[in-house]
């Protein structure tokens, strides 16, 4: 089913240059930004840009792509009213 | 499903509970809101209508769940079954007119004006931030809803597989295009803060 998954997916970079790992690497990429990868994926991935210098920097934009939402967007001000207009709404449809 | 919530709530307890684990989920709710509708109005029309639901429908919820997951079930469901339908276009909004808290604060200085370096920083957290807001916004609403719920609220992929109504590999995949998306989005602005290509 992961394969399946994995094919249907991410289809297989044209790049012949790229390794089977590498491969693997950019599919745990969104995983390990969002502390989803299990702790064998994590040690896979850990293991795998202390050696491989273009995933160690596909895994650094992925991060930077989060923070900038995550650090950036900035919240809008709920309305004062809306609080009000909701209880009130409540009680009138009782 | 009453069963499961065992007897009946009196008005009294409903209220309670209703102030106590649903109200606090309003901030992160208006902005889902009006991160779908990118309009005030509609957002707060939104918002109401959930809460609304959520009221009438407060049996079903288990105490103890996760009430910001049930929340914002109800209210992307709200979105996509009417709202979606009588909602305008995608309107163009000045951004920086709500968006604006930031600003808002070095109007008021009457020691005159902020030091020169506070000023600079602050303009450029706003550039990001409105950068950020409109590539976000120019994506397709899917997408733009998955970076929501993961990357501004938090949620993981098994809530947001629950709060989306799809397998949790649908999750992956939506995320990962949406981020390709935003990342293209935001390649120009990216460049200069680091990225090759
Ligand atoms: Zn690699």
């Amino acid at each position: 089913m992961e394969a399946k998954y994995t094919e249907e997916v991410y289809p297989k970079a044209p790049d012949d240059a790229r390794t089977a790992d590498c491969e693997q690497i950019s599919n745990l990429l969104d995983l390990m930004i969002d502390g989803e990868a299990s702790p064998e994926e994590q040690r896979f991935f850990n293991h795998h840009i202390e050696e491989c210098i273009s995933c160690f920097e596909n895994h650094q934009k992925q991060k930077l792509l989060k923070g900038l939402v995550t650090g950036h967007l900035k919240r809008v001000i709920v309305p004062q009213s809306l609080v009000h207009s909701i209880k009130a709404k409540i009680q009138e449809t009782l | 499903m009453s069963e499961q919530t065992g007897k009946q709530l009196s008005k009294e307890e409903k209220d309670a509970r209703f102030e106590a684990e649903l109200l606090p989920v309003l901030d992160p709710l208006y902005n889902f809101a009006y991160r779908l509708t990118l309009d005030e109005d509609d957002a707060n029309d939104l918002v109401q209508e959930t809460y609304l639901k959520a009221y009438r429908f407060f049996d079903y919820f288990e105490q103890g769940t996760n009430a910001k997951a049930w929340l914002f079930r109800i209210l992307k469901n709200s979105f996509i079954n009417e709202f979606r339908k009588k909602s305008k276009q995608p309107a163009k909004v000045d951004y920086s007119e709500v968006e604006g808290y930031y600003n808002s604060e070095d109007v008021e200085g009457e020691s005159g004006v902020a030091s020169t370096t506070d000023m600079r920083t602050e303009s450029v957290q706003d550039l990001i931030g409105d950068e950020v807001a409109s590539a976000l916004n120019a994506l397709p609403v899917d997408f733009r809803t998955v970076i929501i719920l993961c990357d501004l609220e938090g949620f993981t992929y098994e809530e947001m597989a629950k709060i989306l109504d799809i397998p949790i590999g649908t999750v992956r995949s939506r995320l990962h295009r949406a981020r390709n998306s935003l990342k293209e989005k935001l390649e120009k602005y990216a460049k200069s803060m680091g990225y090759n290509n």
